[in-house]
């Protein structure tokens, strides 16, 4: 087999040598012939005429030896010859497939690509479909005592539920001191999860013991690079922000949890020893939980368990019942989170894409085998066969298809690069995007289905020989194109129905992100570059700390381009760090009971000039400034809208507030010494979050923001420079622009805007075409009927409207169907879409406005046409 | 003068028996065959090359590309070992045949 396939490849090569051979030899034959008729006595034209009957005419029989010589592989390759013929005879078919093609293979993989290994792959852990994710009420952060309830007496786990908080921990080896993520996790957490060490062993419950040796567990990466893979990490001590830890196990290569980390550290020592507040129930904390279920207990079954838990809870704890609850979902919702509806829309959209660039490659392919089917008619007349036929149809889709398959392969390459560059870093997974093959493969398949369908079974009906083969009468063209123009305005009402759906998907994220960019943030978010620095350990007592930000900021001021600098515990944009209840005098617990809400608001620590430098306007008293000392007043300054909520008709300067429940306070009481204008502090498109401001100075922070304000791009260690000419072994990490931030917060919009748009352009483009042929094809094919209307007195404005009301029905039905469609798919939107409605009716309004005038334009140059009909001429035509 | 059509498969089979005797050019068989059958056996031209091509692909024949006369090239075609005993199993078998085909036309009941 194979060797016959060397054969034929050789004889492919040879080709063109052999055929010269045939032709030589025959020639020679030719002439001998010719010899030997002369020496019998004939004339010179009789020779020549003799010796050609008695060979059969000489093109024949080269032809007849040659095909003796033909292998399988020749006839392919005349095919794929005759098919290349015929696509550079018509470039603008060819280019118009292409492109067509390019677009639907292209984008459909890209897009699916990135939806699969986001949203279809299962997580890795075994039996992944088991585990729940954990979280208290609403999705917020677990308090630990109420964890601990639920790990007391919750009974559908496997192992008991597990918990685990992201966080960050500074490495002391080497001369500077290096800050890695890090993830602290209770000591079933790896159980939980179902992972085992490659080297050494993870935690068990006996090293949570208060007595146990303070273990660590590192990831992959970590022991290969600062380990070098060396089996004998495994009992090494590394120095982490406060202590040391002993290495007892490095995990698998890849293995992740939620936000990557280097190191993982047990929570119960940190607990016990009351790290952040832990042991309070009033401290938010980033704490979240993770379960398996037991075999055969489903995921409703332990939600309700863990209601009544959390309603047992609520009754022992009467003091702040109304938060209590529990909230309970697969692991894997909770992992594509947020970016499901993105992706869903984005999926849409491009299924919609991929539908309206197969139904305009079936119309063009379907006006081609209508334009071809003459010559299929005279190829079948004069004896090609129908397999024959059908196989260079074949033959010219496949050709098609596989430069469109390679060529959108590519595209889709380039597309998902795009993509993933323009996508938040929180994406789940971002980094196992690969351009998937079985999306690919799928996408060509499809569009070679569409090319069998609408290429191959028009042309065989149309050149007669499908039916009984033998039906050579020649038709009238016309007739036989009737039910391709019907299934042509099928089609193209398909195609603006489609273009209608993502136009006015498109419109809606458009105004959406004009919205947004409308939004007064509440500061001014150019040109602020921020980075971090931590100041972890026992050499840093509070005193040490105070000094140190107002160093910072006074180098950090003396940097050429820095206008203004500040030190702040979080920033805009970034969120809320440290969320709190407070009191105010003369106010009890059983007021705020009746109420039904304790008042509670984002608590920032933050050093004199924060404001100026943030630009973030004064509404009355006056902002921090260096008089506010760790020795002076504990002051405050509240945002705009919680100083009116709490203190409404009153003036707040001089008032007192002070964090925690009256029963249970934190801190001193703080006199409000400014109001300053509400911020976006949790994302332009959050509502409005009520700020406690005070001074950094009176309530130190460990890991804190510097942020100044620039005139120009700083150089990339601007504020390592700084910190380190002070104290080389701080950590200074997280160096980025406040514009990146807001960038990236709204990116999964910008991403579902951009797709929408594009593909939703190319959608009115792809409509608009296919109209303009189904009109043109209708003057084509209406012209004798045209030239009789003329010639009996119609208008030239008469016929006009003819065609216009005929493409007027087919955009009317199409827009019509179109807006039911995105009526119906809106709620996919609903999530993406800001300060309106997914299911906007100006929106609505405008895409169909704005389709109807793209199709009256469509229609009105091939209709126009239609009036310049000369009647004496389109009646003689036939 | 009687001229008869060749039957079908009996080409292959002159052919070899032509080159039975020595390499030959095509026209050089085609004469052949006429002088060889007194003129009673004739061929069209136009099938006798096909046959050679085929009997190539087949491995019974070979060929070489050879100078001629008159500045042109010709080909030369052999017989192979697997032509000589394809022609030997068909000459038996056409032997046989042509012996029972005569017995029952002369047979007078």
């Amino acid at each position: 087999m194979i060797g016959r396939l060397f054969a034929s490849l050789r004889g492919m090569l040879r080709r063109r040598q052999i055929d010269r051979e045939i032709e030589e030899e025959l020639h020679d034959h030719l002439e001998r012939e010719i010899e030997a008729h002369r020496s019998r006595g004939a004339s010179p034209e009789e020779a020549r005429r003799l010796a050609l009957s008695d060979l059969g005419g000489l093109t024949q029989t080269i032809e007849a030896t040659r095909d003796v010589r033909a292998t399988w592989l020749d006839t392919v390759w005349r095919d794929v010859r005759y098919g290349v013929r015929i696509m550079r005879r018509s470039p603008q078919f060819t280019v118009t497939a292409l492109t067509l093609l390019v677009l639907a293979i292209g984008s459909t993989t890209a897009i699916y690509s990135i939806a699969y290994a986001v949203l279809v792959r299962p997580l890795p852990y075994p039996d992944a479909e088991r585990l729940v994710f954990l979280a208290e009420k609403d999705g917020a952060g677990i308090i630990w005592p109420n964890f601990d309830d639920w790990r007391r007496r919750a009974t559908s786990f496997e192992g008991g539920p597990a918990s685990s908080l992201a966080d960050a921990v500074i490495v002391r080896s080497g001369p500077i001191p290096r800050r890695f993520e890090s993830r602290s996790v209770t000591s079933n957490f790896f159980r939980v999860l179902g992972v085992s060490a490659v080297q050494g062993r993870l935690f068990d419950e006996a090293d949570a013991r208060p007595d146990a040796a303070a273990t660590a567990v590192i990831s992959h990466t970590f022991w290969m690079r600062e380990f070098g893979g060396s089996p004998a990490a495994v009992g090494q001590t590394i120095s982490l922000t406060r202590t040391s830890f002993t290495v007892i196990g490095v995990l698998p290569p890849g293995f992740r949890y939620m936000t990557p980390a280097d190191v993982y550290l047990l929570l119960e020592p940190q607990v016990a020893a009351n790290y952040r507040g832990m042991q309070s129930r009033n401290t938010r904390t980033t704490l979240f939980g993770v379960a398996r279920l037991k075999p055969g207990v489903t995921v409703t079954e332990a939600r309700a368990e863990m209601q009544t838990i959390a309603a047992a809870l609520a009754v022992e704890q009467s003091n702040n019942s109304k938060n209590i609850g529990v909230q309970l979902v697969p692991l894997t919702d909770r992992v594509v989170g947020d970016f499901a509806p993105t992706l869903t829309v984005l999926a849409g959209a491009v299924t919609l894409l991929l539908l309206i660039a197969c139904v305009n490659l079936a119309v063009l392919l379907l006006n081609r085998s209508t334009a071809r089917a003459h010559e299929f008619r005279i190829r079948a007349a004069i004896g090609g066969s129908r397999w024959s036929l059908i196989r260079q149809l074949l033959t010219e889709q496949a050709l098609l298809i596989v430069t469109g398959g390679v060529l959108g392969a590519l595209a889709g390459a380039a597309i998902l690069t795009g993509l993933v560059s323009m996508a938040p870093r929180e994406i789940p997974r971002l980094d196992e995007i690969r351009l998937d093959v079985g999306v690919l493969s799928w996408a060509t398949l499809f569009s070679c289905a569409c090319a069998l369908v609408f290429g191959i079974v028009p042309a065989l009906k149309a050149s007669g020989i499908s039916g009984s083969g033998q039906q050579l009468v020649v038709r009238s063209g016309r007739g036989s194109t009737r039910s391709a123009s019907s299934l042509r305005r099928t089609l193209t009402i398909a195609e603006i129905a489609v273009a209608t759906v993502l136009l006015s998907g498109s419109g809606l994220m458009v105004q959406t992100m004009v919205r947004l960019a409308r939004i007064d943030p509440g500061f001014d978010p150019r040109n602020l570059q921020m980075a971090s620095f931590s100041l972890t350990g026992p050499q840093w007592p509070d005193p040490r700390k105070q000094v140190f930000y107002d160093a910072v900021v006074e180098r950090l001021r003396a940097v050429p381009g820095v206008e203004n600098a500040a030190v702040a515990y979080s920033l805009p944009i970034l969120g809320s760090y440290w969320w709190n209840v407070f009191s105010i005098p003369g106010k009890t617990a059983e007021h705020w009971i009746s109420v039904g809400e304790f008042p509670n608001a984002g608590m920032l620590p933050v050093t004199a000039g924060y404001f100026e430098t943030l630009r973030i306007p004064l509404v009355k008293g006056r902002y921090f400034n260096r008089s506010d000392t760790s020795d002076s007043m504990p002051v405050a300054i509240l945002t705009s809208s919680l100083a009116r909520k709490y203190w409404p008709g009153e003036d707040p300067i001089g008032k007192q507030l002070r964090q925690g429940f009256p029963s249970e306070p934190y801190g001193p009481w703080r006199t409000i010494v400014g109001v300053v204008g509400d911020i976006k502090q949790e994302g332009v498109d959050r509502e409005t979050s009520p700020q406690i401001y005070m001074p950094i100075v009176q309530q130190p922070r460990t890991t804190v923001f510097a942020i100044a304000r620039t005139r120009g791009p700083l150089p990339g260690s601007w504020l390592e420079a700084a910190v380190h000419d002070l104290d080389r072994t701080v950590p200074v990490f997280n160096d980025r622009t406040l514009d990146q931030v807001m960038r990236e917060a709204s990116s999964r919009r910008r991403i579902a805007m951009v797709v929408l748009s594009v593909f939703g352009g190319v959608a009115v483009l792809l409509a608009a075409v296919g109209l303009y042929g189904v009109i043109a094809q209708g003057v084509a094919d209406r012209r004798q009927e045209i030239g009789v209307r003329m010639a009996l007195g119609a208008t030239r404005d008469q016929v006009l409207s003819l065609f216009l009301r005929h493409g007027l029905i087919v955009a009317v039905v199409g827009i019509g169907c179109g807006i039911v469609a995105a009526m119906l798919t809106a709620r996919s939107l609903a999530s993406l879409v800001f300060g309106i409605t997914s299911r906007d009716p100006a929106t609505l309004a405008a895409v169909a406005a704005l389709l109807t005038v793209v199709t009256l334009l469509a229609c009105y140059v091939p209709a126009r046409s239609a009036t310049r009909i000369d009647p004496s001429e389109a009646l003689r035509s036939e | 003068m009687n001229k008869t059509q060749l039957l079908q498969g009996t080409l292959d089979l002159l052919i070899l028996r032509i080159l039975e005797l020595g390499p030959n050019h095509g026209w050089g068989i085609a004469n052949r065959m006429r002088q060889m059958s007194n003129d009673g056996l004739t061929t069209s031209h136009g099938s006798l090359y096909p046959a050679l091509h085929r009997l190539e692909m087949r491995g019974e024949v070979k060929s070489e590309m050879t100078a001629s006369e008159n500045n042109r090239r010709a080909r030369v075609y052999t017989i192979t070992r697997t032509g000589r005993k394809r022609l030997n199993t068909e000459t038996e078998t056409w032997e046989a045949f042509a012996l029972s085909m005569r017995r029952i036309l002369r047979e007078r009941p």
